[in-house]
């Protein structure tokens, strides 16, 4: 069966059963592999997408469910050497280190800023717990975002 | 000493614009023309002999290419210092969740289904689940071969007839006798659980076989010439015909060190004739990827009047699972810690790694030193308590320091511990008055490094000037390619922009151990530091000639070469490198070599060695938390490490290392345990073993306490390991300060906690006696 996916921006038809999770789509349908598989459960967030501006973990989300709807994977956010200011505050904080979870995280940073422009750190770290990172300990995560946020309220990006 | 310029700048990662943008590209994320998927069955039983196994049913599922058996395996062992695991289950399984058979097909649905088809006749045989049952004297061997393993014997010890793998041994002195003086003994016994290293990114792999014999092997590995040994035993073929390429890792820690799926997807693609891509889900990951050590310590020390530890006895045992992996150097590293960093007067350490029917244990993060600096840093508290002596002062008192010797009898240089322990205890506010159901603690880390650990790089300056470090360094989210370009472009005298290290391939890197034992920063940047140096001295050679002087007048500064005193009779970097390739003395290559031939084998006997591994690491780790006495809960409010990392190459990588250290450490503490009835992992999924999300990891005050090292260049020391070895310990010594329970087994759940109170006695206020016994898995 044919699938309509709105895929950053862009309208996708892709063939495929929409029994099938919406991780699978993007990564084998669409060739899009920031979307990374950790778990198929559902409990590392490695896999985080949004659909229609909230994350959700697309190991868990049929393709079907997505039909018509909006998803923004990491490759949705920014193109060619601009990046989000999410991207960039995570760079100069060197809150990557495996970068497994960094696409995933990135995006729920994006929609945490998007919720709450001006987050609490109790705030960030309770938005994040649904993506894990085995390597950094979170802290300059959590700081990263904090200084993205910091920078998007100087006018530092015009993407949220 | 110049002064440094590249070296210790907190330096933007080359690697982390990719990561950002989800362009990092990791072996999952490979595909190859006409690839099939490989996956494997496994045994369900803890230990068996294999009867029969009839794979045509899965041979006749459209869509199945090749399935493999243990038997369609060349008799091929690999291992670290003892080669004592087959590629598959040959005869007998050992483990459940050893692969006995495996299947390539067209998508992961259909090879999984043909796994299921395949036929296995079992006979169960009698197993041993624990360290205690595979020591009786009556129990079932695991490897009635051992001996006729080929081992490294300077490291690898087996005892015949038993299931001890290996045993190593420390003497000094007469310890029975320093007991009998002591004014004081205190004995202790303190027990660890199985850790999964859960990084995010599964073992995985691609393998190509090529039809003149000649193999591919993509990987996710932090070793990839362990992984081309691996391999070349497995299948019986020549290493050279081996070729391992790494590209990103989505995390190691100690778990991506061997092979796992390799040499079985090399093999099916050999029968297929086609690519064959493998992964593990994480199902996988937890019951036949490795794990953490399970460890049960027994510790004796005496106190002299004088509050000196005057003799110090261990015995420290391995749950190694059914393959030694790694367990061989994860015992003999900690009989060099079996006394921590103190200087203990007379000592007797036996470490002793054990086979059991269970999933293998390996390396992990410590190899071995958190387990055992648990027990240490426990005990020192209760020793501190019963003489009185404030905890800290007594690890300031014995604490080990420049000049002192090691329990093997090396002198040691560079040792950071004291600063470390007193910047560690002021900044947690020790001595300070604290809130009730507060309690703090100070520990001391001490870590080893690996024995005999050889490193090669090469240097090359290209035609444009610009300057690749070709290395095996596999980038497992460290920021060591990024320490080894800063390390290059410091000795080059050139900008860290104008330096790439470019991803393993064993087909043209120069041999290197792996990503273990924070040995990347040390053993590697010390070839890279060789061979930028090399590569230097013949770029000045190539200057030399141009501009009509001497090499030694001439100087490399910020990619400029110039006479010195006479600024304008000068080359630019590139100039010379151009030159070196049209007329002046060829292409620049330089190499470098780091090998330790000071080390020393221990003596079989007493353990003794003038030099036992390249160095040792120092640090302290300080806790404050707040224990709920009514749930058991444990709060870490607060979280100060400090480590000495010698000269930091990139203070922002050093902190990011501690810090995520040291996290890792707050789950091994406080959630983090594999549970196993009869063999059977039965908490395989992230669900029932959680691990730290960031709501539970407090800010954690990352403190660099840079003793240089006097061997390594610019003096950099590794600091990948030590965060994650304090941690527990200072945890459960300040759940001790707070309320008064002594805890010897990990990790402190709540139900620990709330047994301990109870075992504390109704005389304690507060504590209640209504609690309903935990249950208890014995």
């Amino acid at each position: 069966m044919a699938l309509n996916l709105k895929v950053n921006g862009r309208s996708e038809w892709v063939e495929m059963d929409p029994s099938r999770p919406l991780l699978e789509v993007l990564r084998e349908g669409l060739g899009l592999l920031g979307a990374r598989r950790g778990c198929e459960t559902s409990y590392c967030g490695a896999c985080s997408v949004l659909l229609d501006g909230q994350v959700v973990h697309a190991c868990t989300v049929l393709a079907g469910m997505a039909d018509g709807r909006e998803v923004t994977t990491i490759e949705g956010i920014s193109s060619g050497e601009a990046l989000h200011p999410v991207q960039s505050a995570f760079i100069q904080a060197g809150a990557i280190q495996c970068g497994y979870c960094t696409p995933g995280m990135v995006l729920a940073a994006i929609s945490l800023l998007q919720h709450e422009p001006n987050p609490t750190e109790e705030q960030i770290r309770q938005w994040i717990r649904g993506n894990l990172c085995r390597c950094t300990g979170y802290q300059k995560v959590v700081a990263a975002i904090a200084e993205a946020a910091a920078a998007l309220g100087r006018g530092g990006g015009n993407h949220a | 000493m110049p002064e440094l310029t590249v070296v210790g700048r907190p330096v933007v990662r080359k690697d982390l614009f990719r990561k950002a943008t989800g362009s990092g590209q990791y072996t999952v994320d490979l595909e190859l023309p006409r690839q099939l998927h490989g996956k494997v069955l496994r045994s369900p039983f803890a230990h068996a002999r294999i009867l029969h196994l009839d794979p045509g049913p899965a041979l006749k599922l459209p869509g199945v290419l090749a399935v493999v058996t243990g038997i369609d395996f060349p008799v091929g062992y690999w291992g670290s210092h003892i080669k004592d695991q087959p590629p598959m289950a040959r005869g007998v399984a050992r483990y459940i969740g050893e692969p006995v058979a495996a299947v390539a097909a067209v998508d992961e649905e259909v090879a999984e289904e043909a796994c299921q088809r395949i036929q296995v006749e079992y006979e169960p045989l009698p197993a041993v689940y624990t360290i205690e049952e595979a020591l009786a004297a009556e129990a079932p061997l695991l490897h009635p071969d051992l001996l006729r393993y080929e081992r490294n014997p300077q490291v690898c010890r087996p005892q015949a007839n038993s299931n001890v793998l290996n045993h190593t041994r420390i003497r000094r002195g007469e310890v029975e006798a320093a007991l009998r003086r002591a004014v004081l003994v205190e004995e202790g016994e303190y027990r660890t659980q199985a850790q999964e290293h859960v990084s995010l990114e599964p073992s995985a792999c691609l393998a190509r076989w090529e039809r003149d014999g000649h193999l591919t092997v993509w990987s996710s590995t932090q070793c990839p010439f362990i992984v081309r040994e691996d391999v070349a035993r497995s299948l019986g073929v020549l290493t050279h015909r081996v070729r391992v390429i790494v590209p990103d890792v989505g995390g190691g820690f100690g778990g991506k060190v061997h092979v796992r799926l390799e040499p079985i997807a090399a093999l099916l693609s050999q029968r297929a004739g086609r690519p064959v891509k493998m992964v593990h889900t994480r199902y996988e990951e937890f019951i036949a990827s490795t794990v953490r050590h399970p460890s049960w310590i027994r510790l004796r020390a005496g106190l002299d009047a004088e509050g000196r530890l005057s003799g110090w006895q261990a015995e420290i045992y391995f749950d190694t699972g059914a393959y030694s992996d790694s367990g061989e150097m994860v015992s003999w590293q900690t009989a060099l810690g079996g006394a921590g960093p103190y200087r203990v007067g007379d000592v007797a350490i036996d470490t002793y790694a054990v086979y059991t029917n269970k999933v293998p244990a390996g390396a992990f993060r410590g190899m071995g030193w958190p387990q055992v600096m648990w027990a240490v840093e426990s005990h020192l508290d209760r020793l501190a308590r019963r003489a009185g002596i404030d905890p800290v002062e007594l690890r300031l008192k014995n604490a080990l320091r420049d000049g002192d010797e090691t329990v093997t009898g090396e002198r040691l240089e560079g040792v950071g511990l004291v600063e470390c322990l007193q910047t560690a205890a002021e900044a947690i506010g020790w001595g300070k008055p604290r809130p009730a159901g507060h309690g703090r603690a100070v520990v001391s880390v001490m870590k080893s490094s690996a024995p005999n650990s050889t490193a090669s790089a090469v240097v090359k300056v290209n035609e444009d000037g610009a300057v690749q470090v070709v290395t095996g360094a596999a980038e497992i989210g460290t920021g060591s390619h990024s320490a080894l370009a800063q390390i290059c472009a410091e000795a080059l005298g050139v900008s860290y922009e104008a330096v790439e290290v470019t991803a393993p391939d064993t087909a043209y890197a120069p041999f290197d151990r792996g990503a273990v034992s924070d040995r990347t920063t040390f053993h590697l940047g010390d070839a890279v530091y060789q061979a930028a140096l090399m590569a230097r001295r013949q770029l000045l050679e190539v200057a030399a000639a141009r501009l009509e002087a001497a090499v030694e007048d001439l100087e490399l500064e910020d990619g400029i070469l110039s006479v010195r005193g006479v600024p304008e009779r000068r080359l630019s970097f590139r100039e010379a490198a151009r030159l070196s390739y049209v007329r002046h003395g060829g292409p620049i290559l330089g190499q470098g070599r780091h090998l330790e031939e000071e080390i020393v084998p221990l003596h079989p006997e007493t353990g003794q060695s003038p030099r036992a591994c390249s160095h040792y690491k120092f640090g302290a780790q300080a806790v404050e938390v707040a224990v709920d006495p009514e749930t058991g809960m444990v709060q870490v409010e607060q979280v100060v490490s400090g480590h000495d990392c010698g000269q930091a190459v990139n203070p922002l990588q050093v902190e990011g290392q501690i810090q995520g250290a040291v996290a890792q450490g707050l789950g091994y503490a406080l959630m983090e345990e594999m549970r196993f009835e009869a063999g059977q992992v039965t908490n395989p999924t992230l669900m029932d073993y959680p691990v730290p999300t960031a709501p539970d990891v407090p800010p954690i005050r990352a403190i660099a306490v840079e003793v240089p090292h006097p061997h390594s260049p610019f003096g950099v020391k590794g600091v990948g390991e030590p965060g994650i070895i304090g941690v527990a310990p200072a945890i459960g010594n300040a759940v001790h300060d707070a309320l008064g329970i002594c805890l010897s087994e990990l990790p402190l759940t709540p139900e620990r906690i709330l047994r301990a109170l109870e075992q504390a006695g109704d005389s304690r206020p507060g504590s209640r006696t209504e609690i309903p016994a935990p249950w208890d898995p014995e």
